[in-house]
C-alpha cells in the first residue's frame, strides 16, 4: 500500500467556491467546493476555512485525485462558524489555507483500527476512498440516524462497528451494532493484540482510548486528530 | 481550543511515530531538551535591542529548524512517519558556520575562558548553549542504540547541527554583550 506523503504539501492560501450542500442528518451536512488547481493534499489532512476574523479546521472527505473538495460540517446552532456555512448561498466564495496535519495512513504489519466519533469520521473517508481497505472502523455516534457513510464503510472496511451511545436499544437492529461508547466496545470485546490505532473525534474519546491502549493493548501505536 | 488532552496523565506519551512510551524515555528526554533550548532562544530574542531584526530573524529560523530536529527525535527508526519529516542536513550546519563567521567578524579575538553572563540576552544565550550541549549528549546516546542506517544518518545530522549550534550560541552570547556595550568577562584563575 502506497504511503500518503505530507512532506511536499506546504500550507498556502487559496480561494474556493461553494458548489453544493447535502444534508446527511438533521445537524450534519456535506459541503462540496471547487478545488484550486494548485492545491495538493494527502488523504487525512485538513484545511483551515476562513471567514472574517474566524478560522475553523475541517478534514477533507475527498481524495487527491478528485476534481472537487468536500467537508463534513456539524451545525452548532449557537456556534459562530458553522451557521455561516449552513446559510451560505451556492456560489459563494471562501478562502482557506492548508493543507495541515499528519493524520495520514501509515502502512504496517499491525492491523489498523480507525476510531471516530461524530464528524471525526471525515479523514477516514478520504483515506479509505484513496484505496485503504484493510481496517476495522469503530464509529461512535449518539443515534442510528447519525450513521452517515455507513453504506460506504460496510463495503470497504474489514469490520465496521457502529457504536450508539445515546440509543443502545437501536443497536440490535443494525448489523454489528453496539449499544454504548467506542471505549466500552474496545474494553469488552476487542481481541488482545498490538494494533495501529487512528483516533479522530472528541477529546474525551481520544483520552479514554489512549489510556485504554496503554492498559489493554500494550505495544500498539496511537495516531490522533482532535475535533473540538 | 483546549490544550490539554489527558492522554499523558499516567506518565506515558505518544511519539510522532505513534508509539506509546514512558515520559522518562531517552527519546523524550532528547526532544524535551530541544524544546527547552527552543524556549530559551525565544527568551533571548525577547531581550534583543531594537534594530536587530536580522539577528532576530536568524534566531527564529534556528527555532524553526529545532522543531524539525524535535520531530526527528520523536520518530523511532524505520517508522513510515520519517518520510514526512524534513531532513537535517549538512547544509543546516553549514548555514550555522556562515552565521558564526559573520558574528565573529564583529568581535575581538578571544584568548581566554569566559565567565558566562553579562547582559541578560547574553546570559540567556549561555544557558541555551548549555542546554544545547545536554541535548547533544542525549542524541549521542540515542545514536548508540540505533542500528537502522537511515535513522543513524539522520541522528548524525542532528548531532552535527547541535554541535555547531552550541558554537553559534557561544559566539552569539559574546555578540549580545557587544551590542549592549558590555565587555567579555574573562576568567581570572
Amino acid at each position: 500500500m502506497k504511503q500518503f506523503n505530507t512532506e511536499k504539501t506546504a500550507a498556502k492560501s487559496y480561494s474556493t467556491k461553494l458548489l453544493a450542500r447535502r444534508w446527511l442528518t438533521e445537524k450534519i451536512f456535506e459541503l462540496e467546493l471547487t478545488r484550486p488547481s494548485s492545491f495538493q493534499f494527502a488523504p487525512g489532512q485538513r484545511i483551515r476555512f476562513c471567514h472574517e476574523t474566524m478560522q475553523r479546521d475541517y478534514s477533507l472527505l475527498t481524495t487527491p485525485s478528485d476534481s472537487t473538495l468536500a467537508l463534513c460540517v456539524f451545525n452548532v446552532e449557537k456556534g459562530q462558524f458553522s451557521p455561516v456555512l449552513t446559510a451560505a448561498e451556492i456560489g459563494r466564495k471562501f478562502s482557506f489555507t492548508g493543507p495541515y496535519g499528519y493524520f495520514t495512513y501509515r502502512p504496517s504489519e499491525r492491523p489498523a483500527v480507525f476510531v471516530a466519533t461524530g464528524t471525526g469520521i471525515a479523514p477516514f473517508l478520504s483515506i479509505s476512498r484513496s484505496g485503504v481497505t484493510e481496517f476495522t472502523l469503530l464509529h461512535g455516534v449518539r443515534t442510528a440516524a447519525d450513521l452517515h457513510y455507513q453504506d460506504f464503510f460496510r463495503r470497504t472496511a474489514r469490520l465496521y462497528v457502529p457504536c450508539l451511545s445515546a440509543s443502545p436499544d437501536q443497536a440490535g437492529a443494525i448489523e454489528n451494532g453496539f449499544g454504548g461508547r467506542v471505549t466500552r466496545y474496545l474494553k469488552a470485546y476487542f481481541p488482545p493484540g498490538t494494533y495501529d490505532f487512528y483516533l479522530c473525534g472528541r477529546q474525551e474519546m481520544i483520552r479514554d482510548v489512549t489510556l485504554l491502549v496503554d492498559e489493554q493493548f500494550p505495544g500498539s501505536l496511537v495516531y490522533t486528530e482532535t475535533f473540538y | 481550543m483546549k490544550i490539554y488532552t489527558g492522554g499523558g496523565d499516567c506518565g506515558k506519551t505518544s511519539l510522532f511515530s505513534g508509539e506509546r512510551v514512558n515520559k522518562s524515555d531517552l527519546r523524550v528526554e532528547a526532544y524535551g531538551d530541544v524544546d527547552e533550548l527552543n524556549s530559551l532562544l525565544g527568551a533571548l530574542v525577547a531581550f534583543l535591542p531594537s534594530g536587530q531584526a536580522t539577528l532576530s530573524g536568524e534566531i527564529q529560523r534556528i527555532q524553526s529548524d529545532l522543531l524539525h530536529v524535535g520531530a526527528w527525535l520523536a520518530v523511532t527508526p524505520g517508522s513510515p512517519a520519517s518520510s514526512e519529516l524534513q531532513s537535517i542536513t549538512q547544509d543546516h550546519s553549514k548555514g550555522l558556520e556562515t552565521a558564526i563567521d559573520q558574528l565573529e567578524q564583529e568581535l575581538p579575538a578571544l584568548k581566554d575562558f569566559l565567565l558566562p553572563g553579562g547582559h541578560v540576552s547574553a546570559a540567556w544565550a549561555h544557558v541555551a548553549r548549555a542546554v544545547c550541549r545536554r541535548a547533544e549528549r542525549h542524541v549521542v546516546r540515542l545514536l548508540a542504540g540505533t542500528d537502522e542506517d537511515e535513522a543513524s544518518l539522520q541522528l548524525q545530522g542532528v548531532i552535527m547541527y547541535l554541535n555547531r549550534l552550541s558554537d553559534y550560541l557561544f559566539v552569539l552570547a559574546r555578540y549580545c554583550n557587544k551590542i549592549q556595550g558590555q565587555s567579555d568577562r574573562l576568567w581570572r584563575k
